[in-house]
This record gives C-alpha cells, structure tokens and sequence, in this order.
C-alpha cells in the first residue's frame, strides 16, 4: 500500500484543501472575534500588553509574528558543512580535523552555535560616562545611559578588522564584535583562600538593582526562566492567533539550530561575570566618556580617569589595572558649539594623546515618522536578567514603553558605527595586539622550552628564591595560596590573560598552547577553579583550531581536559555556571567536528543531564539538542552505515516527554515529528513498533499531545454559539497543518511514502468528521498497520 | 542488578523478550526495573542498534562485550548467523535515585531489595573482566539454545519465537551465569 501510485494519489489529494485554509483563516478570524469575545482564551488575553504586537517584538528572538514568517530570520538552511567529516569506523577518519572550525559555514549563520561561542567571548569594552552625557543620551530617548546606546553597535564591528597573530600573518575577519559592559558592573567575588567554593552572590556595584540575585546559580535560573517565558508566549499566541505554529516545520531541518536553544545558549554566555579565574569580561579598554555640555570638560575626565583607579567604583585588585583609557568627547550637535568643542577635542588631544575621539550626534529624540530614523536594534546579548525585567514590565504596565520601538538618526548610527570600528581598529585591537606580543616574549616563551619546564620544576621545590612576582606578600612558592586569587602581576595571571586575549583576536594556536601551559601551573598551585577555567579553554581552543593529529589522540586530549574542567568545576568549586557553560560549549564543538565528535558530544551531554545541573526547561532543550547532534551523523551508502537514526530519535522521544511534562506541546510536536521522521528514515521504516511497551508509551505520548493541543484550541470554540462551524475549523486548521508537514517532508525525500502514518497520526481523529474523501484513503492504512505503526510510520 | 535479553532480527523487529534479575548474591532472579524503565529500556535497546551496525564490522569476533551505554544501562551484544541479534541490557542496582527522576533517564531498580550487592559481584561492575565473561557464558547457552529452537519446522524467519521451553531455557542460563 505504500507503493508509488498510492503515494502520488495521496499527494495529489492533499494537495487539493491545501488552499482551503488558507481561504478560511480571514472568515475564521472575524468568526471569533466577533462571537466570541468572551471565550477563555480571551479572557486570559488581558494579562497580556494591549498592544500584541509590542510583547511579540520582546519574543522576536525566538518567535516571528505570524504575517511575516516567510521573511522571518531562521537559522540558514541549506548547510552541508563540517557533517563530511567523519572519524568513525565508516569515515575513514582522516579529514575530520584539519579544518579551522571557524573556517567551515557554521561559524557564519547567526544562530549557529558556533558562531555564539565566537561572538561570546569578544573583548569586553567598559563604559564610564559622566552625568552630562547620560543626561544627553537620555535626551535621545535611550534610559540607561552612553553604554545602552552604544552596546547594539558593537555586536558588529563594521567593515573587516585584520589582525596579526603571534607569527605576524594577518587575517581579516568581518565579523568582529565587542562587548560594551557598564564600568563596574557583574563582578564575582571569589572565595577567600578556599579555591573558590560557590560563586558568591555578586557584590555588584550595580545601578539598577537587577544583578542583586545570586549571581551563579540565580543566572542559570534567570536563563531558565526567560526561556521559559518565550516559550509559554509561543504556546499562548498559539493559543490567540489564527495560525498554527510554525516550528513544527521548520523543525524538520538539523541543521537549523532551534530559536528556543540559541537563545539559551546566548543568555547563558551573555552573562560572564566578571570573575577572577578568567580574564575574558574584564575590560580589555574603558571609554571615559563626558559631553560637550560639561562645563568644565578636562576636569570631569580626570575624575572619571581617578574613578577607575581607584574609589569605590574600582575594579577589584585581580583586574588588571593596566587597561586602555579611551576618552571619547560626545558632541550635542545641536545645542553646543562646534567650534568650542573641536578646540576642547584638540585639547584634549594633547593631554591623553592618540585614544581621543570626538561623537557628534543630536540630542532629540528621533520618532518613526521622521525622514532619517532607524530603528535602535535592540542587544542581542542581554543579560537574562534584564530581558526578564522587560517582559515582565510589559506583563504589568499597560503603557509599558516598548525597548524595541526605538528610532535613532541615520546620521547618529552612522556616528557610532564609525567610532567603534575606529576605536576597536586603532586602538583597541593593536593595543591587544602588542600586549600580547610582549607578554608572549616576556613571559610565556620563557615556559615553553626545556628551561621553563624546569624553572617551574624547580619553583615547585622551592629552592632558587624565585625572582618573579613581585614581592606582594605571597609565599615565594606559590602565587595563589595567600590571596586565594592571582594578582595581576603575577606570571600565571599574566599568561591567563594572554591567553585570553589571543582567543578573543582568533589566535587559537597561541591561545592553547599557553592556556596548556597553565593547566598544569594551577594544578600544583590547586587553584581549581582556574585549573577548570583553563582546561575548558584548552579544549574549546583545540575544539576550534585546525588539527593535524589523528582524530582520535585528539578526542582523547580533548575528554582528558573536559573530564578535567567538568570535575573541577562541579565537584571541587560547586561551579554551577562553569560545568554548564563547559559542557554545553563543548558539545556543540565537537558536533560540528562530526565523526566519533558526535558520540563523544552526547556522551557528555548525558553527563550534563545525569548530574541534573539543568533546570527543566534545559533539560528538555538539551534533550532535543541531543537528537539533533545524532540526526547530524551522517552514514555511508545506501543502507547510511554509520548513522545514528535510531539514537536521535530516542532522544527525541526523551525530549518529547520532558516537554509534555512541562505542558509545552508545541515544542513535544516538534519532537515527537522529528522522531517519526527518523524512524522512517530507517531501512525497515518500522521503527519501534514492534516493542510492544515502546510503541504503546509512545502511542500515550501521541494522545497527551492530541489532548494538550486541544486543550488550547477549543479554547476558543467553546463559549461560541455556532459550536459546529467552529469545531470544523479547528480541525481544517489542524488539518492543514499535518498536509503540509506531510508535502514538506515527501518533498524533502522521495524515501518517505507520504501516506505512511507521518505526520497524519496526530490528527487523523478529528479528520474523519469531515472530509471522508480523504477518509477513505487514510483509513485504508489506519486499517491495516497496526495502532503502533501508525504513529511511527 | 536487572536485565533485559532480547533477540532482535534483521528488521529490528523483537524475535524474543525476557526479563529477569540477578540470581547471584541471593538475588531472586527478579528483574527490578521500575515502570517507566520498562519501555525505556526497548527504546534504549533499539536505538543500540545504530551502535551495533557500526561495531559489528570492527572484529571478526560474535560476542561484543559492552557496546553501549545509557545513563546506567549497558548493553552488550553477540552477534549470530542470519544477522540476528542478541542484546543484553543490564542495569547495576546500585544508583537508585540518580537521573531517575527528573530525566526519566533508567533509574536503578526499587530500593526495596534489602541485599545491596557487594562490590565485587558481576553486578556492580558491568564492565569488568567478570562480567563480561558471565555474559559470554549467558550468550554462547542462549546461542546453542536459540539455534535448536529455530530448527523447529514450524518456524520461519524472521518470527517471534514464543516456545516456553526455550523461555525456560533462557531463563535457567539467566539463573546459572548472571
């Protein structure tokens, strides 16, 4: 019955009501709005800002309304990037690691995880502003001062940035980003003397009294929770809007990260305190930044430069102090003299030198109607905190003022763009640059040939009053003990950030070869939470960088340094943040290196899921990753040797189940098809159907969603009068959906009978009330495949 | 320690299922896997079989040891002519509460057992040398059991195989090696 006839008939059956929906969806609109307007969903409506729109755009990362999906931003599709290479028994295992991941497709698609990891961990600018120039900023529209304005522009740095690495070759990248951060903000404590026992609660100096939570394992639950919230605004709107939800077919690709995952990855690595044992938040430069409407302009720059030397507002004593000082002159285009301000500018020119830079932009408020505005983008790497202070003010004003519907001057975003990329191209990036040349000379060389080894051999047993350091009161044998941090002076520090700072300019073979060199320094110090910091850079660094040893010494280095980080992180620090952030990063990279990287990848995301430090919604999130790292194994020949179908598809049972449990049905369904599509991928194309308990748990899965989601739709037809005209559009509505996923998917392979069960199974019920044409064609293989075929076709 | 044996033919299709505890250490022969384990462990076993088409070219031998595991369950694999499959599921009983819960992951059997089996025992270890060696002798009887029973001229290939005595038998090498 699954012969080609049958399939083409069935195709060209479905694809007849195809179009009816579409027609009815206006009718059905008006429908309920009109008779209906007291239905439960509605009534649950209020909670939600008047205006829908506004709270769509607070979701816009993960949901796109539902008039613009065609042109909504998804995850790029038509990839075929690393999955060739393979290292297992059937890929010949001799490709998979000699390419730059960064060099391979994925690093450039926008959601992609790896394309995360590299705009995550970017060179940290502070921003110290005086009270004029928030004043002026604020002028414009935008609250939270300079560095609100200025934090969405640098997420692209404009035009290609080239840099040198330690050889002296030049690459140029055009991707380059930094990351603007309040001067003073997100600073972790470290445990006095105990090697770091649990992040402490931040002794931020914050501002606005978001980063009051704790900071290490409140940030997991902050991440947690704005996923959650995007996720039950998805389920609500699909709830209240006439469309079904799109992820389900969208969600057939593996290779499109899902929305829901991006954006827990970017609010998971959006957060990096400021902490001692990694140098990447700590400022790399610091914008001192005051206005052309100060009176007294030279003066208030050196109190702002006293500012971040010392004073309350200093950085902690594990920072170095010794970063760059950009001064930057905002210039009110429009209520200050051009000429005053360009005699200041010169002025000041010859007081700080060259790391000068004068913004001139207006200070009114631009509106949508005016000629030159755009729309201020809004950050894409916003703190989980902050996010869900927004949603939740737009759950509670009414007249909530809408982050996203900002508008700036053409002329002024041109100014930014222009000052960054002149900031970051002459000042920032060569200032890096040089440090880490001459930390390298200084420093690190010294530890790499056979007398460095034996210097700090020979530190080790104390004799040869060790001349490096210092002298700031730590023992002679050991930087680390007294303080319980490094000081920035001293070598390991030194080298951490060098390390750091080579990662940050794409330098991984500098970078790894020195975060290498300090994996064994923090060993012998016991510096744990550094030896963690170190060794999950280590890896990331290898995971990146092109190879050319054999794939397998290299996993093994490379889980000798995971196991390393995860059990110093999580057993020996209590590090919640580290062992996630960890593990999940790593996951990703050794997916994208394929092969045995793929096992390799969900052999530690189990360990992530067995040592329960995820929440429920990761949990389930990660479940679904884990499906999708499989499904991306590819196999050889016909029979796809090699493949781990059956694998990807257990998880997405396992993530189809988390979902349920969490009411989340829309993100079950998309599982659940994900699996069915898997199984039918399969060379017998049974699946499990033939375990008796397996096909009945998944048969009860199958009904819960059916319940879930009706649950959500009736919702709407019951209060209404005309129950039958609106029972039958419901199920139109849903019809429609399981045709296209059923067209998508024979479309996508000409493998999958479309008929076979697929997509149909969920929906088949409420179909036989009303369209018996199809009825008929579909009972016939109802009839005949037993109930457990019919869901896993 | 519980197990689940099953023998799985060339269309993934379950020729035969059995369950069944540890017999050593005083246990009573018992499988303890809890409810929703139950039809985990046909999932975990059957997704094994993507493991299995890839290991089963690697070595010239029919008996696999440990190819897979799954939060707390190994499965190991013997391999028979007509590419049939025997797959063993074991479960140490010692982590009752771990990924139970929130992962659903296989938790560890009911707690209620009072005899906590000792370190040494096959059952703590499913990849010591042991073990590996009480699942060879397991397999190898089943094998020799199995092939009498499809000799049977009543059966063809590829049916489940629903012979009582070859039940008992299986459950009689269940109770002699593991």
């Amino acid at each position: 019955m699954q012969s080609r006839d049958d399939a083409s008939l069935a195709h060209s059956v479905q694809s007849l009501p195809a179009a009816a929906p579409a027609a009815m969806r206006p009718l059905r609109k008006s429908l309920v709005g009109d008779t209906h307007p007291l239905a439960d969903s509605e009534a649950s409506l209020p909670r939600r800002p008047a205006n829908p729109a506004t709270a769509a755009s607070l979701f816009r990362s993960t949901l796109t309304p539902p008039g613009s999906r065609s042109a909504s931003p998804a995850p790029s599709i038509a990839r075929s990037p690393s999955r060739a290479l393979a290292g297992s028994v059937f890929g010949g295992g001799s490709g998979g690691f000699h390419q730059s991941l960064v060099d391979t497709d994925a690093a450039d698609s926008p959601g992609d995880p790896l394309n995360l990891i590299l705009k995550s961990f970017v060179p940290h600018i502070a921003i110290h502003g005086s009270a004029d120039v928030d004043a002026l900023v604020a002028d414009k529209g935008v609250r939270g001062g300079l560095w609100e304005l200025l934090r969405p522009f640098g997420e692209r740095v404009q035009g290609k940035v080239a840099i040198r690495d330690s050889n002296g070759g030049s690459r140029t990248w055009d991707d380059f980003a930094v990351r603007f951060t309040r001067f003073g903000d997100g600073v972790e404590e470290p445990e006095p003397g105990a090697g770091g026992v649990r992040g402490l609660p931040a002794a931020a100096a914050a501002s606005n009294g978001l980063e009051t939570a704790a900071r290490d394992g409140g940030l997991i639950a902050q991440v947690e929770t704005v996923v959650d919230r995007h996720l039950r605004y998805a389920e609500d709107s699909y709830m209240g809007i006439t469309s079904p939800p799109t992820p389900t077919r969208q969600a057939l690709d593996t290779d499109a990260t899902s929305p829901y995952y991006a954006l827990y990855l970017r609010r998971l690595l959006s957060g990096m305190p400021v902490a001692c044992h990694e140098s990447f938040a700590h400022p790399v430069a610091c914008v001192i930044a005051i206005s052309s409407r100060n009176p007294s302009p030279i003066e208030a720059l050196r109190k702002l430069y006293a500012e971040t030397t010392q004073g309350e507002k200093k950085l902690p004593v594990w920072v170095d102090g010794e970063y760059l000082r950009y001064y930057v002159l905002v210039h009110d285009e429009e209520g200050s003299d051009i000429t005053k301000s360009m005699a200041l500018f010169d002025q000041m020119k010859r007081h700080f030198g060259l790391h000068c830079h004068l913004l001139r932009v207006r200070s009114s408020e631009s509106a949508e109607t005016d000629d030159d505005s755009i729309p201020l983008p809004r950050s894409d790497w916003m703190t989980a905190a902050e996010e869900l202070a927004d949603i939740e003010k737009s759950d509670s004003h009414e007249d909530f003022e809408d982050p996203t519907n900002r508008y700036i001057f053409e002329s002024d975003a041109t100014a930014i763009r222009t000052f960054i990329r002149e900031m970051v191209i002459q000042s920032v990036i060569p200032t890096m640059e040089r440090n880490v040349s001459v930390w390298n000379d200084q420093v690190a060389s010294r530890r790499r040939g056979i007398s460095g080894r034996f210097m700090s051999l020979s530190k080790r047993f104390t004799f040869g009053g060790s001349s490096r350091g210092s002298g700031v009161g730590v023992g002679p044998t050991n930087n680390y003990d007294a303080l319980g941090f490094y000081r920035p002076d001293t070598q390991e520090a030194i080298m951490r950030r060098l390390a750091d700072f080579a990662f940050m300019l794409r330098d991984w073979k500098l970078a790894m070869s020195t975060y290498d060199l300090l994996r064994t320094d923090f060993q012998n110090d016991k510096a744990w939470k550094y030896h963690a910091a170190a060794n999950e850079m280590a890896a990331l660094a290898l995971l990146i960088m092109p190879q050319n040893m054999s794939s397998k010494t290299r996993l093994e280095t490379i889980n000798q340094m995971l196991e390393q980080a995860f059990y110093s992180y999580h057993t020996r620090c209590n590090s919640l943040y580290g062992a996630i952030r960890c593990i999940i990063l790593a996951l990703e990279l050794l997916r994208l290196r394929g092969g045995s990287g793929i096992d390799e990848a969900v052999r530690w995301g189990t360990r992530v899921l067995e040592a329960r430090l995820i929440g429920p919604v990761g949990d389930a999130l990660l479940k679904e990753r884990m499906a999708i790292c499989y499904a991306s194994q590819q196999g050889v020949g016909s029979q796809s040797w090699g493949s781990r179908r059956r694998k990807s598809a257990l998880w997405s049972v396992l993530g189809a189940e988390a979902w349920i449990a969490q009411s989340k049905f829309i993100q079950a369904q998309r599982c659940l098809n994900e699996a069915r599509k898997m199984y039918s991928l399969l060379p017998g194309e049974c699946g499990v159907q033939n375990f008796g308990a397996a096909s009945d748990f998944l048969a009860r899965l199958n009904e819960q969603l059916k319940e879930g989601l009706r649950i959500e739709f009736p919702a709407r037809g019951d209060g209404g009068g005309s129950e039958d005209g609106s029972e039958e559009e419901e199920e139109e509505e849903v019809d429609e959906e399981s045709e296209t996923l059923n067209e998508g998917r024979s479309r996508r392979s000409s493998v999958i009978p479309p008929g076979a069960g697929g997509g149909g199974s969920l929906e088949t019920a409420p179909l036989t009330a009303l369209a018996p044409a199809r009825l008929s064609d579909i009972e016939d293989e109802g009839d005949r495949t037993p109930p457990g075929k019919d869901g896993f076709g | 320690m519980s197990y689940y044996f099953a023998i799985i033919g060339t269309q993934d299709n379950p020729l035969f299922e059995h369950e069944f505890g540890t017999s050593k250490q005083g246990g009573d022969g018992q499988p303890r896997f809890t409810e929703p384990a139950r039809h985990l462990n046909q999932f975990i076993l059957h997704s094994s079989l993507d493991i299995v088409e890839e290991v089963q070219w690697t070595g010239s031998q029919l008996y696999f040891k440990a190819i897979d595991k799954f939060f707390t369950s190994y499965i190991s694999l013997f391999l028979t002519p007509s590419n049939t499959k025997f797959l063993l599921l074991h479960q140490p009983s010692i982590p009752t509460s771990s990924s139970s819960a929130t992962t659903s992951a296989p938790g560890g059997s009911t707690t209620t057992t009072p005899l906590r089996v000792s370190s040494t025992s096959i059952g703590a270890n499913p990849t010591s040398a042991a073990t590996e060696e009480a699942v060879r002798s397991f397999f190898v009887e089943v094998y020799e059991n199995w092939t009498k029973a499809v000799m049977s001229p009543f059966y063809r290939v590829g049916m489940e195989v629903r012979s009582p005595v070859f039940r008992a038998r299986v459950a009689a090498a269940g109770r002699k090696y593991l």
